[in-house]
């Protein structure tokens, strides 16, 4: 076994994180499933942004006890994007929902094969 | 000024002219076009007289000469006009068609519906027409070639049943494919020599050629596209089905004119682009050679077979353009003077023949070639006419088409490419003798119906004789004189297009 | 520093605030604020492009009091000026040519998050346009979705829900991947700015270390930007979203949104991985074959189609293939044809959306061929800017679509390798191209049977929505040219702002066709800036 598979071990969970959300989002028929999926895609990427941040040894990037030299700390910028990156998710997992709600009242189902089936059956009544 | 007058002033004049139709007709229910039956309206008299105008306008110009520069589409490409002999020879043609085509059209379209969009339609093509011939260069060119495509639709178009929309449907097609075949060439040429304005003789040197290896593909994709619009093969097919549905003065400019309009590309690409030099020799000029032999003989093979008399001489079109452009394809002075004398020759008779259809069907109703038996007793003085147009594009001297047809035979011995050379003058006199056999029984059919032709069939079909108004006939007897006097004095014409011979080669 | 250089962030503000501040304010105010937004920000593009012009350079503006390395920065030249300028005439266009439209469709109670929605959008498209941090693009590729995602649902009819979820998960896909993408980016380089990453990645190519996460950082943020602006085998949304969606949404999001990501995609091939191994690596070969084969699979699908908006986005779908065909040509010469094909279908697709929607609306709002049969003797001017647009499509000369093909024509003789598929392809998409936009402007122009035309009953012309449609079906009044009749159903369909933006956008297209010149080296110089 490869001396690095073991050095990088966050990275590679993350990548079969990723991988494994990215098929839900683009595979799974369940609308609720599918938004999970987005989750776990865009977790996996935090994980991986962390991952890459950590400094073996050093403390959170908060200044403290009035330390300023910066080998005292992790690098800071990852956890900043992490941080904006999850308010990003926050908002479209939020957005997917709410369209998710509209949906299920509309058509009863979280399906999207079935959603798809009554709006074309909605349609042709309406003809 | 002098050169843009005659190409805006007919479009300005059909743009006001489809306005005005456009505010009376939300104005008033009925349409204006079916008000004065057979009367001739003030209306007739504007469109006559800016038909008129811009024949005048046009041989202004012709004699005037010189160019202007318009505006620049990049760096390189420019959109000019410039006047020049060979030009000056296309347009004044296509305006003096126009207007005794013109002046049939006013007695045409009173048995027809919207007679104002077509007037404006029509003013419209010419004004793009001489655009194409005075244009300066490759893109300009090009850009009123599709431009005469769109606005010559509506000329197709113009009944609007089912059958007249597939017909423009098919002329769209077939022009825009032709088009954009021809849109490959240009982008080619565009790139390899940069300025696309025309010098006689052409741009292109040896080296330069030898420089560019796509040049002989791009320079065969252009005829194979501009020829579209001549009706040549492998993209005849259009005008057998488009020129039937067309009303007949529509039929006798897109037969006697438009298609000359191809022949004006090619005549640009090859003679005043890439040059005659180049070409010479090369496959493309074989190949050239054989699609236009095998249109002559294909045109007038099917012409034969054909009953509905506005589609055989549609095919006979197929037939005629391609003699042109066999002359063109042959490289040496004598078959371009033969070429060019065609153009002038057979954009004559073909619109005499076509005026004389559209006048058969307005008196008569006959659409078919064996209900025209008996017609020399309705109609004796249009059917002369007939007769020596007849005689004129079989070529029977003294009538023009000998000249042309002369000239061609004689290029191609001469033109010193081996079998095909001599299978020329074959093919053209096979295709003369198909010519006669499907025009000269209608006159004979006519004048001499036969023994069991009288009696019950007069009375059925009312034979009395009836000669088309003035308006239709004129134009008519003009036509067929103009062939007749071609035929004996053609010295001038021949003069001057061997002068533009001598340029170019 | 000229006062200027401070126009890009001013206009990205500005746009984000009318959208915050709208919020609070009612549907018709919100109205106001968005349209005097797009103008301002317009304008100031404009000056950013005079600016940048004039001194013949582009510059950085720095966010913060962060340098370089840590802060984030804007960055404008001349291409992002004109980019801009484009983008905000073709916005301001479409959304004052679907003004009554946009009243129409969305609910009197949520107007104001309609214009939002359009506010978002715009900053996010600016943002998109001048950033030069990589994960400002990603913050403002989200946003920029979820604004085009709110557009999308405004209708609330069944199809624009499922068509804004599919688009979502789509998007969200688009967006997984350009994330994941530049987060190696980060991994491999350690920067985020695309300058210094710029020369990481230079200093990476040199080693030799590091080749197949390059490889798979350009893979990954190709497919990324790709997926969301609906290259072919992921285009399977764009039909749905396109066709429903209110007139001004679909304008907007056919010719800015998908653009905007390209865009963002050609930036990122000059400015973080470099023309050289972008062309080297074999993505952009992909991006090529792609690009053809939607060419192709665009043109064709749309031949199949019956319904004119969806032969629009269909249509829509082959042209963003030509743009990465443009791309994928891996030359400067493709590239210019590609940014100059960005700004042309930009302003030819939202020409036939804003159009297009002239013509339903006198043909009792259907949108089939039958029942727009004879409509552009109804709506005249609608007509004419569909005619316009199509003949742009086609390649009409002296409109932007033949500078395009031109373009693109010309650059293909640049690269043996690609020549002759190129030329096919373009030959090819150019004949289907023609016959099924003048197959259906045969339609628009050919009265129905015995020269009667379909009216619409009075009923229908009034009130717009499903059930006039069904009560309108079938109304017919024979009289030819009805007089009063058609007039003021044309008046009806076309509220003055509508025949502003038509007119307008005809003069576009005509300005793109016959005075490329300027754009095509301006562009030219943008790209050298880019270097």
């Amino acid at each position: 076994m490869s001396p690095t598979l073991m050095l990088n071990l966050e990275e590679e969970v993350s990548m079969v994180l990723f991988g494994v959300g990215f098929t839900m989002l683009l595979l799974h028929r369940n609308l609720i499933k599918k938004i999970m999926g987005m989750n776990i895609m865009d977790t996996a990427i935090y994980l991986f942004l962390a991952a890459k941040g950590y400094i073996e040894g050093r403390g959170v990037p908060i200044l403290t006890d009035g330390v300023q030299d910066a080998s005292a700390y992790i690098n800071p910028v990852p956890s900043g994007l992490v941080l904006t990156g999850i308010v990003v998710s926050v908002s479209t997992t939020a957005l997917m929902l709410a369209l998710t709600i509209r949906l299920y009242e509309r058509y009863h189902s979280l399906d999207l094969d079935q959603i798809l089936i009554s709006m074309k059956m909605e349609e042709e009544e309406q003809l | 000024m002098r050169v843009l007058l005659p190409v805006l002033w007919p479009i300005a004049a059909g743009a006001a002219l489809l306005a005005y139709t456009g505010i009376c007709n939300s104005k008033k229910k009925a349409s204006p076009g079916t008000a004065g039956h057979g009367r001739i309206t003030a209306l007739d008299l504007i469109y006559i007289a800016a038909l008129a105008l811009e024949t005048v306008l046009v041989i202004a110009a012709a004699a005037g000469g010189g160019s202007v520069r318009l505006l620049s589409l990049t760096d390189t490409l420019t959109l000019g006009l410039r006047v020049d002999s060979a030009g000056s020879l296309f347009a004044v043609l296509t305006s003096v068609m126009w207007l005794l085509t013109g002046i049939h059209s006013v007695a045409y379209m009173k048995h027809e519906e919207w007679a104002e969009r077509f007037y404006g339609f029509y003013l419209i093509v010419v004004g793009v027409l001489v655009g194409i011939d005075y244009a300066a260069d490759l893109v300009t060119l090009y850009v009123f070639y599709e431009m005469m495509t769109l606005t010559s639709l509506p000329l197709v178009l113009h009944e609007l049943t089912k059958e007249a929309v597939q017909a423009g449907l098919k002329y769209l097609f077939y022009s825009v494919g032709g088009a954009f075949l021809a849109l490959f060439g240009i982008f080619y040429l565009a790139n390899v020599c940069g300025d696309l304005s025309f010098t006689a003789g052409g741009r292109f040197t040896a080296e330069m050629a030898a420089g560019a290896p796509l040049l002989l593909t791009a320079v065969f994709c252009m005829i194979v596209g501009f020829g579209t619009k001549a009706g040549m093969f492998p993209l005849h097919g259009w005008l057998p089905i488009a020129h039937p549905v067309a009303p007949a003065p529509a039929s006798a400019v897109l037969s006697g004119v438009i298609t000359k309009a191809g022949v004006m590309a090619l005549v640009r690409i090859v003679y005043f682009l890439v040059g005659p030099d180049v070409l010479r020799g090369t496959w493309v000029q074989s190949a050239w050679m054989v699609l236009a032999l095998m249109t002559v003989f294909m045109g007038s093979m099917l012409a034969y077979r054909e009953n509905v008399f506005k589609k055989r001489l549609a095919y006979s079109t197929v037939s005629q353009a391609s003699y042109v452009l066999f002359g063109l394809s042959l490289m040496n002075p004598v078959g371009f003077t033969g070429a060019l004398t065609h153009v002038v020759f057979h954009s004559a008779i073909k619109t005499c023949l076509f005026l004389f259809a559209g006048a058969v069907i307005v008196v008569t109703g006959w659409k078919k070639v064996d209900q025209l038996r008996g017609l020399g007793r309705v109609m004796p003085l249009a059917l002369a006419c007939y007769t020596m147009a007849s005689l004129a594009l079989i070529g029977i001297p003294p009538f023009s088409g000998f000249v042309s047809k002369w000239y061609l035979a004689t290029g191609s011995l001469a033109s010193g490419t081996g079998a095909l050379g001599f299978a020329g003058p074959v093919v053209l006199l096979i295709s003369a003798l198909l010519t006669a056999g499907y025009l000269l029984p209608i006159m004979i059919q006519g004048y001499f119906p036969g023994q069991d032709f009288d009696g019950k069939e007069i009375g059925e079909r009312g034979l009395t004789k009836k000669e088309p108004s003035l308006l239709m006939l004129v134009p008519i007897v003009v036509l067929a004189a103009a062939t007749l006097l071609l035929g004996c004095f053609p010295g001038p014409l021949v003069a001057f297009v061997e002068k533009i011979a001598a340029a170019v080669m | 520093m000229s006062f200027v250089q401070n126009f890009p962030f001013f206009s990205i503000i500005i746009a984000m605030f009318s959208g915050i501040v709208s919020s609070v304010l009612s549907g018709k105010k919100a109205r106001a604020v968005s349209i005097a937004a797009i103008t301002v920000t317009t304008v100031l593009s404009a000056f950013v492009l005079a600016f940048c012009l004039r001194t013949g350079q582009s510059y950085t503006y720095m966010m913060g009091h962060f340098p370089a390395p840590w802060g984030n920065e804007i960055r404008a030249g001349v291409l992002e000026g004109l980019t801009a300028l484009l983008f905000g005439v073709v916005m301001f266009l479409s959304v004052v040519g679907g003004l009554r439209y946009t009243e129409e469709d969305v609910e009197p109670s949520k107007q104001n998050l309609f214009y939002i929605m359009i506010d978002l959008m715009l900053s996010s498209l600016l943002a998109l346009i001048y950033t030069n941090d990589l994960f400002t693009a990603y913050v403002f590729v989200e946003i920029n979705t979820i604004a085009g995602c709110g557009l999308i649902m405004m209708s609330q009819t069944g199809r624009s829900l499922t068509a804004a979820i599919r688009y979502m998960v789509m998007s969200s896909l688009g967006s997984g991947l350009f994330l994941i993408g530049l987060s190696l980016l980060y991994d491999v380089s350690g920067q985020l700015l695309m300058s210094p990453a710029k020369e990481a990645v230079a200093r990476i190519v040199v080693d030799g270390s590091y080749q197949i996460p390059l490889l798979v950082i350009v893979a990954v943020v190709s497919v990324g930007l790709a997926i969301k602006s609906g290259l072919f085998p992921f285009h399977y949304w764009i039909p749905d979203t396109y066709g429903y969606a209110t007139p001004t949404a679909s304008a907007v999001l056919s010719g800015l949104v998908s653009k905007g990501y390209i865009f963002l995609l050609i930036k990122f091939f000059y400015r973080v991985i470099g023309t050289e191994n972008a062309a080297h690596s074999h993505i952009i070969n992909a991006l090529f074959f792609f690009g053809v084969a939607g060419m192709m699979f665009g043109s064709l699908r749309a031949i199949m189609q019956t319904d004119t908006r969806k032969m629009i986005a269909y249509s829509s779908v082959a042209q963003i293939g030509y743009i990465y065909m443009g791309i994928g040509l891996g030359t400067q010469a493709g590239m210019i044809a590609a940014i100059f094909h960005i700004f042309s279908h930009g302003a030819t697709k939202a020409l036939l959306f804003i159009s297009s929607v002239g013509l339903y609306k006198v043909s009792g709002d259907r949108t089939d061929f039958l029942a727009l049969r004879g409509s552009a003797y109804r709506n005249r001017l609608a007509g004419a800017g569909f005619l316009v647009g199509a003949l742009s499509m086609v390649g009409f000369p002296m409109l932007a679509g033949f500078i395009s093909k031109l373009l693109f024509a010309t650059s293909a003789f640049a690269s043996p390798h690609k020549m002759l598929i190129t030329l096919i392809a373009l030959a090819v998409s150019t004949v289907l191209n023609a016959i099924y936009f003048l197959r259906l402007m045969i339609g628009l122009y050919r009265p129905t049977k015995s020269g009667s035309f379909v009216e619409p009953a009075p009923a229908e012309r009034t009130g717009g929505g499903e059930e006039a449609d069904r009560k309108g079906r079938g109304a017919k009044q024979a009289e030819k040219g009805a007089g009063p009749g058609s007039g003021s159903a044309a008046a009806a369909a076309n509220p003055w702002t509508m025949r502003i933006a038509i007119v307008c956008f005809i003069i576009l297209n005509l300005i793109l066709g016959l005075f490329s010149q300027p754009i095509v080296s301006a562009i030219t110089d943008g790209l050298a800036m880019f270097g």
